[in-house]
C-alpha cells in the first residue's frame, strides 16, 4: 500500500463486499493505518498479512474472486496455487479510477497471463470510473447502495440547495504538498479573513504549517488540525463543510457524496502523466470555468492564483458538484457492476 | 501465443494509468482461425517469446486484399491485407521491412525503426522557431498524418521513427 487512498478504497470495498453477503480476505503489507481508519473493524472482514512469495497457500483456501488492487502483483506462491486449481477464481485486477477514454477502451478487457506461475490463466482489468461503462464509483451505503446511508449521509444527500455561506466558510483540507498552498493561504486571509480551516493529519497538516510559517500568515487566521479520522468521521467532516479539499481516489468519491464543493488535487506523476487525467475528469465532470481553473491552479507545479471565492462563482462550483453526486446517484454503484461483471466471467 | 492460438498483433495502444503504471492494448488476429480479438497488458508483463523467421524482402505490388513482397532471390510473399498493421502508414514501392513468418506462412511486416518520406502536404513553412518543438500538421505520401517542426515544407524529406510516428529529422 502507498497513501492511504489505496488502504482506503480496498477497506470500503472490503466492508461493501461483505454487507452484502461475501466473505471478504483483505490481504495488506502494513495494516497499522486501519487502527484509526477503521478502529470498529468490520464484520466479515477479515484482515491478512500479506503473503511472501515463499508462502504455500492450499488449494482448498482459495477463493472464488481475487481482487488483485492499485498494481500490487500477487504473490509468486499464491499464483502457483491459482494456477494449479482445477478451478482457478475469478481474478481481477482493479486499476485505478479514470475518466480517460482509454481506461474506458481498458475496462473489462481480458489480460491473459503469458509467464510465471499462473501462466494460461485470465485477469480482467476493471476500471473505476464516471461512465456508464467503466466501472463506476463505490456508492455511499454501508453496502455500496445509494438508499443504504448512515443518517449522516442521508442529511448529506438530501442537501440540495446552494447558498453562500452566511457564517464563515468551513474549508476541509486533505492534500499532498501542492505548490499553490501558501498563495492559497493568503487569498483566502485577503478575501474571507474569517475562513475556518480543518486540516486532516499526516501530511496536510506539516505542509499547512510549513506554508503559515513560510508566508507569515498572521494568528488570526484560523486553522484547525485534525488528529487521523475513521471513514465515518471523515465522511460526517466533509458533509459538514461548505468546500472540500482532497486527494487521490478515496476521498474524492467522497466528497463527491458529500454533495459540496470540492477541490481534487491529482496524485502527481512523472513527467506530468496525471495531467491528461485530470483534464480528462473535468471534462467529463463537465466542470464550469471557474473549477477548472481552480483544479489547474491547486494541482500546478508553481504557486498559481486559485479564483476568488465570489458568490458567483461559489455558485457555479456548487452546482457542479450537486449535479455530479445526482448523476452518480441515478446509476449502478461499483460493487454492484463488479459483481456482475465476476457472475460474467465466473 | 493467445493460449494455444498463434496470433498476430493489429493494433496497439500505450496508455499511462495511475501511479505511474502503464497498460499496453492489443487488437489481436487469430493466424488459424477466423477470430480477433483484444486484450490489455500491464506494460511491465512479461511474455514467453515466440523465436519466429523473418527475412529481408521488398514491397512489390498490392493484389486486392494482399501484398506482395519480394525476397533477394525473387521469391514472393503475400501477406493479409489486415495484418499489415502500422506498415500501411508508410508503404511505398519498393520499401524495405522484415517479413515475419509463423509456420511458414507470411503473417506479418516488421518496418526498420524509422524511414525517410517526402512531405506531400503540410502547411507554409515558417521561419524563426529552430527548437523543432512547435510543430504542424503534415501528410506523407500514403495519406498518413504527423506532426513535423514548423520549418519544414512540403517537398522536404524527413525521418520518421516508424515506432512512434514522431519526426526525427529533415534530410
Amino acid at each position: 500500500m502507498d497513501n492511504h487512498g489505496d488502504l482506503g478504497v480496498c477497506w470500503r470495498l472490503s466492508c461493501q463486499l461483505a454487507a452484502r453477503g461475501h466473505q471478504v480476505h483483505l490481504h495488506v503489507d502494513d495494516a497499522s493505518v486501519l487502527q484509526w481508519m477503521a478502529p470498529q473493524g468490520c464484520a466479515g472482514v477479515q484482515v491478512m498479512n500479506w503473503p511472501t512469495d515463499d508462502t504455500v497457500i492450499n488449494a482448498s483456501a482459495l477463493p472464488d474472486v481475487v481482487i488483485e488492487a492499485f498494481g500490487c502483483e500477487l504473490p509468486l506462491g499464491y499464483q502457483a496455487t491459482m494456477g494449479r486449481a482445477s478451478t482457478p477464481p475469478v481474478w481481477v485486477n482493479l486499476e485505478y479510477f479514470s475518466a480517460e477514454d482509454a481506461a474506458l477502451r481498458n475496462h473489462g478487457l481480458p489480460s491473459p497471463v503469458m509467464s510465471g506461475p499462473a501462466k494460461g490463466l485470465t485477469k480482467w482489468f476493471f476500471y473505476p470510473g464516471l461512465s456508464p461503462q467503466s466501472g463506476g464509483v463505490l456508492g455511499p451505503g454501508v453496502d455500496g447502495r445509494v438508499n443504504s446511508v448512515h443518517e449522516h449521509e442521508q442529511l448529506s444527500l438530501q442537501r440540495d440547495k446552494i447558498s453562500w455561506p452566511t457564517k464563515p466558510p468551513r474549508i476541509s483540507l486533505f492534500c499532498y504538498e501542492p505548490a499553490s498552498l501558501g498563495l492559497w493561504l493568503q487569498q483566502l486571509h485577503e478575501q474571507t479573513p474569517a475562513v475556518h480551516l480543518t486540516v486532516t493529519a499526516g501530511r496536510a497538516t506539516q505542509a499547512v504549517r510549513h506554508a503559515l510559517q513560510a508566508w507569515q500568515l498572521p494568528p488570526s487566521f484560523e486553522v484547525s488540525e485534525l488528529p487521523y479520522l475513521s471513514h465515518p468521521e471523515f465522511d460526517q467532516l466533509l458533509a459538514a463543510q461548505d468546500l472540500n479539499l482532497v486527494r487521490g481516489e478515496d476521498s474524492l468519491v467522497r466528497a463527491i457524496w458529500a454533495g459540496q464543493a470540492f477541490l481534487w488535487q491529482i496524485y502527481p506523476q512523472d513527467d506530468g502523466a496525471h495531467w491528461p487525467k485530470l483534464q480528462a475528469f473535468l471534462k467529463a465532470t463537465q466542470a464550469p470555468t471557474v473549477v477548472v481553473q481552480a483544479h489547474l491552479a491547486w494541482n500546478a507545479d508553481q504557486p498559481t492564483a486559485l479564483p476568488a471565492l465570489t458568490p458567483a462563482h461559489w455558485a457555479q462550483w456548487s452546482a457542479w458538484a450537486l449535479t455530479l453526486r445526482r448523476r452518480l446517484q441515478a446509476e449502478t454503484d461499483l460493487l454492484t457492476r463488479l459483481e456482475s461483471f465476476v457472475a460474467a466471467h465466473g | 501465443m493467445h493460449g494455444k492460438d498463434p496470433m498476430v498483433v493489429l493494433k496497439t495502444e500505450y496508455s499511462r494509468g495511475g501511479r505511474n503504471s502503464a497498460t499496453v492494448r492489443m487488437k489481436l488476429k487469430s493466424l488459424i482461425a477466423n477470430f480477433n480479438t483484444e486484450v490489455v497488458f500491464k506494460a511491465d508483463d512479461k511474455m514467453d517469446q515466440i523465436v519466429l523467421d523473418k527475412k529481408e524482402c521488398t514491397y512489390s505490388y498490392f493484389a486486392d486484399p494482399m501484398y506482395v513482397w519480394m525476397d533477394t532471390e525473387f521469391n514472393q510473399y503475400e501477406v493479409e491485407n489486415e495484418n499489415m498493421g502500422d506498415s500501411l502508414n508508410y508503404l511505398e514501392d519498393g520499401m524495405s521491412a522484415e517479413v515475419v513468418f509463423y509456420d511458414g506462412k507470411a503473417i506479418s511486416v516488421e518496418l526498420p525503426t524509422s524511414v525517410v518520406r517526402e512531405i506531400t502536404w503540410t502547411e507554409p513553412a515558417v521561419k524563426g522557431d529552430t527548437s523543432g518543438k512547435v510543430l504542424k500538421p503534415a501528410k506523407i505520401s500514403t495519406g498518413f498524418d504527423i506532426n513535423v517542426p514548423i520549418f519544414v515544407a512540403q517537398g522536404d524529406k524527413v525521418e520518421i521513427d516508424t515506432r512512434t510516428a514522431e519526426y526525427r529529422k529533415r534530410v
